[in-house]
């Protein structure tokens, strides 16, 4: 046992009175660092100890501004050998402990560099992993793990008891500080090697590869394999890799901006075309478009080291099979003001149908896939879609991409039913022939045709693609109903139509104007007007519940109340809106207490924005949205909702709110933003003074 | 080429019982000098080295240095095909990714042939070399694997053999005792200076797999050193458990 031999003579050393005589300190060298790993005296020592100085040299070279650094400083590992994992794990403890988004992108732009000009391979995995992924949504790949998994392997690795690890993680309330603490009950024989990039991430993708008999099994030891390597602050991060929770307040779109920012800094990389006023920006903004129009970091990463970052939208385009995030529309609250926002350009109407956003991919071998609104994988409930889509289909079409909405049908009647019936089908696993809840897909838009990208494309152009490639059948495929008209009568009374044909409403787009296809954007070109725009304040709000009020009373041992927020998403951070109480039937509050008494933490996150005298009982992490209706916006000194966008200093807040729904479909990130909030309270100003007598009547 | 033809095919047998639960792959590595297996538990807090001497095969052949990396749940389950008293073949062509256990039964009336499949195991080799102890017990296998078992019903650690659990605690003391008339049976102990260490009993218990392979244990502890578990394996060479201690302080002993 060498090293455990060498240890033990280390530690005979280190009591020896008085300690041996040291050569006089040499500046340009840092000093052996003393054993500092009593609890493994059995590893063999190895170079672990020397390179230590150079990590935290690398952790503040990481720091410095993009302009002053320089990757080779940061690195302590040589060009081509793989990145360690403990070089990204410092780069997230930096991000955690800084606040502005600017200060992060540059620290993890400062971290791309570093890894693009040693090992570019590990890149992607630098990507996937900080981003808190394994691959693109719609593989459905998922981790698959409970917290159960993680204590038991947690409890193994460390040689502790379940139930301390259980009764810790109560205590502290995040598996992750549990692991960061669980790392000295049980000395090793021999340290592993340190972990990698590259090994952690082939790790986590084989714990969602396993699957079939003893598959719990196989990733716990995953799970130990890691946890036994990891070292210092690496158990904390692996943990929350697993729980698919980072808690460092980075947003994916400062992932996409660093890595775009990194590409132009990158010695390969071509410099900018002359034009490019900033190329930084301008490089975030590519790259960011480029995402929209192809979400998958195994396409863009790759491409984007081999050509750079100019040339990446030519090389980098919509892709059959990998479904893009749906065009949105702004939320409008009289048929007036569209054709304010409008004027001049010819648009079209169409019914707001009230089901399930669907994508549908048809390939060319025949094969269908259908994507949810968030970009998972929907085929296995939709089966009878993917039969009638492909019948439908012209025979001149071999390919393409359809935006529509699926909705729940009588046949019989030939009436469109509520979403609620719709929700009653399974989410998988469907079979044709034991359906009850009959569908009709109403098909509104194409983004692509035999080979070609339409997304560019003007709705008019698109709108003839459509219907020149598919045949209607009543009841199993229909276009969206739709007017072209600039007559307000007209509008109004085509409005009436859609909801006495049980639809939300109307969606108003532009036609031959700034009409081409934006993925995942609400964009100011389509509109969309729905009746409970007529009363109260339009739209409903989906809100992120933040922190709770202990319930008393008849609330005893639920949350009495909510602290809800939305979602800023240039500064990537919460702003409370409002306290929420009513409109929780009794199941529905035990329902919502416990699944968010899993997410309490110890603190309030550095990005949530709130009062002082706010004084909640307990914080959550960002977690839910629940979707909030409410009698009206008002100015308020407490909460801080698009603070300085109508008032300098004072928020707005909401009356009277009532919880509509928790949202499954939708993410924190995905919360209404203080801008929309901000346009709410200027539409209601707008309204209230054109019509005093309206009446909140629901 | 390999071949290695091992008359008490049960031994194979019990080693692989003995380490099956510790290690789920590994590499065996033959050499001219014999068959051997090193590997760590995915906690890397045990490790197991066992040694089959060539000599100790009826028929040892082995042409070049070879590690075959096996699967040792899939591998015992192929062993368990073979009876109690078959003779065990073990085969490797040079470059092949198979290995295959021929059994023959001793009159010989019965030959079967299990061909399983190789796989690639990255591990490092570990030098562990021979170390002083400050104190070597031996003691018959059964007595200690009794030990184990009793006290891992009270706590989840000890050794000096004892252990303290939510229910109470336990203390065992074997005396040194070589007056008996069967050698096997005595406890001996050599001792420098005495030591105390804390082991995780889950691990010892593991190790008390390769009971059934010797009739003595020998415990060899140092502070600062794993304890090494050693059965011997007559005439072919040894089965040797290494566990790194636990940290003193321990869990049960921190409640807040």
């Amino acid at each position: 046992m060498d090293g455990a031999r060498a240890a033990a003579a280390r530690k005979k050393a280190k009591n020896a009175e008085p300690p041996a005589p040291s050569p006089p300190p040499d500046p340009s060298r840092p000093l052996p660092e003393p054993p500092k790993t009593p609890n493994n005296p059995l590893a063999s020592g190895g170079p672990k100890e020397q390179s230590d100085e150079k990590k935290k040299t690398a952790a503040l070279e990481l720091r410095k501004k993009c302009s002053d650094f320089n990757p080779r400083a940061a690195a302590y590992w040589k060009d081509g050998e793989p990145v360690p994992f403990s070089f990204l794990v410092r780069a997230w403890e930096l991000i955690g402990k800084e606040s502005g988004r600017i200060a992060m992108t540059e620290i993890l732009c400062n971290a791309f560099r570093t890894v693009i000009a040693t090992t570019p391979g590990d890149l992607l995995a630098a990507v996937y992993l900080t981003a808190n992924k394994i691959a693109p949504p719609h593989e459905g790949l998922e981790l698959g793990i409970g917290e159960a998994s993680i204590i038991k392997a947690l409890a193994e690795a460390y040689g502790r008891k379940e139930e301390h690890v259980k009764k810790q993680n109560s205590e502290l309330g995040d598996l992750g500080l549990v692991a960061k603490a669980s790392r000295s009950t049980q000395k090793l024989m021999f340290q592993p090697k340190p972990l990698t990039i590259d090994k952690v991430f082939k790790t986590l993708l084989a714990i969602a590869k396993e699957s079939g008999a003893n598959s719990q099994d196989k990733k716990k030891n995953h799970i130990k394999g890691l946890l036994v390597a990891a070292t210092e602050c690496e158990p904390l991060y692996i943990t929350r890799l697993l729980q698919s929770k980072m808690r460092i307040g980075l947003a994916e779109k400062t992932v996409l901006v660093a890595l775009g920012q990194a590409a132009v800094y990158s010695e390969t990389c071509p410099k900018p075309p002359s034009q490019t006023q900033s190329p930084l920006e301008e490089a975030a903004k590519i790259i960011k478009q480029v995402y929209s129009v192809l979400p998958s970091y195994d396409k863009i990463v790759p491409t984007l080291l081999q050509v750079g970052v100019w040339k990446l939208p030519e090389a980098c385009n919509f892709t059959l099979g990998v479904p893009v995030g749906p065009m949105l529309a702004k939320p409008m609250k009289a048929v007036s003001e569209i054709l304010d926002k409008f004027q001049g350009t010819e648009f079209t109407c169409e019914y707001k149908y009230d089901g399930e956003r669907a994508q549908i991919h048809y390939m060319e071998d025949g094969s269908v896939e259908i994507y949810s609104r968030n970009a998972e994988w929907n085929t296995g409930k939709y089966p009878d879609v993917v039969d009638s889509i492909s019948r439908l289909k012209k025979d001149t079409v071999k390919s393409f991409v359809l935006d529509c909405e699926i909705v729940a049908y009588d046949r019989e009647k030939q009436k469109i039913l509520p979403f609620q019936v719709l929700s009653t089908r399974a989410r998988k696993g469907v079979i044709i022939n034991d359906i009850k809840v009959r569908v009709c897909t109403f098909g509104f838009d194409i983004l692509y045709i035999n080979g070609q990208p339409l997304l560019q494309e003007q709705l008019k152009v698109r709108r003839q693609h459509l219907h020149s490639s598919f045949e209607e059948v009543p009841g199993v495929f229909q276009f969206a109903t739709a007017i072209t008209t600039n007559d307000v009568e007209e509008i109004q009374k085509f409005l009436e139509a859609a909801l006495n044909s049980s639809c939300e409403g109307l969606i108003i787009k532009t036609l031959d104007k700034d009409a081409t296809y934006e993925p995942s954007k609400r964009s100011n070109n389509w509109l969309k007007l729905k009746k409970d725009y007529m009363d109260s304040i339009g739209d409903s709000l989906d809100l992120v519940p933040i922190a709770a009020f202990h319930g008393r009373g008849k609330r005893t041992g639920v949350y009495g109340s909510f602290l809800l927020a939305c979602y800023d998403e240039h500064n990537e951070e919460y702003q409370t809106i409002c306290n929420i109480g009513t409109g929780f039937s009794e199941s529905q509050l035990e329902e919502c207490s416990a699944s968010l008494r899993s997410k309490v933490i110890p603190s309030p996150k550095p990005y949530y924005r709130y009062a002082d005298t706010v004084n909640p009982d307990v914080w959550f992490e960002p977690a839910e949205v629940w979707e909030v209706k409410a009698a009206d916006l008002s100015i308020s000194p407490v909460h801080r909702a698009a603070s300085g966008m109508v008032d300098p200093y004072k928020g707005i807040s909401l009356r009277f709110p009532r919880l509509l729904r928790v949202r499954d479909d939708k993410s924190p990130e995905q919360a209404t933003t203080p801008d929309q909030v901000a346009d709410m309270y200027r539409a209601q100003k707008i309204s209230h003074t054109n019509n005093q007598e309206e009446e909140d009547d629901d | 080429m390999l071949e290695l033809r091992l008359v008490q095919g049960s031994l194979l047998k019990k080693v692989l019982e003995a380490i099956r639960e510790l290690v789920n792959d590994a590499n065996f590595d033959c050499s001219s000098t014999g068959f051997s297996l090193q590997a760590m538990d995915s906690s890397h807090v045990a490790l197991v080295a066992l040694l089959l001497r060539s000599e100790g095969f009826e028929h040892y052949r082995c042409d070049r240095n070879l590690s075959m990396g096996m699967n040792l749940n899939n591998m015992a389950k192929m062993l368990r095909c073979a009876g109690n008293d078959d003779i065990i073949t073990i085969k490797a062509d040079d470059g092949s990714d198979t290995v295959t256990f021929m059994f023959e039964s001793p009159n010989q009336d019965k030959i079967a042939d299990f061909e399983m499949k190789l796989m690639d195991i990255d591990s490092e080799h570990l030098g562990i070399p021979d170390a002083e102890y400050h104190a070597i017990v031996r003691m018959p296998s059964t007595e200690f694997a009794r030990i184990c078992k009793d006290l891992s019903s009270i706590g989840d650690t000890g050794v000096k053999f004892s252990t303290a659990g939510d229910i109470g605690t336990a203390n065992i003391v074997c005396r040194q005792n070589n007056t008996v008339d069967k050698p096997e049976e005595a406890t001996i102990i050599e001792m420098q200076e005495p030591v105390s260490l804390t082991f995780a009993l889950r691990y010892m218990n593991s190790f008390t797999k390769a009971t059934p392979l010797s009739q003595t244990v020998t415990i060899s502890l140092s502070s600062e050193l794993p304890v090494v578990v050693e059965y011997k394996i007559a005439d072919m060479g040894y089965i040797r458990f290494y566990l790194a201690p636990k940290i003193e302080e321990d869990e049960e002993d921190m409640k807040h």
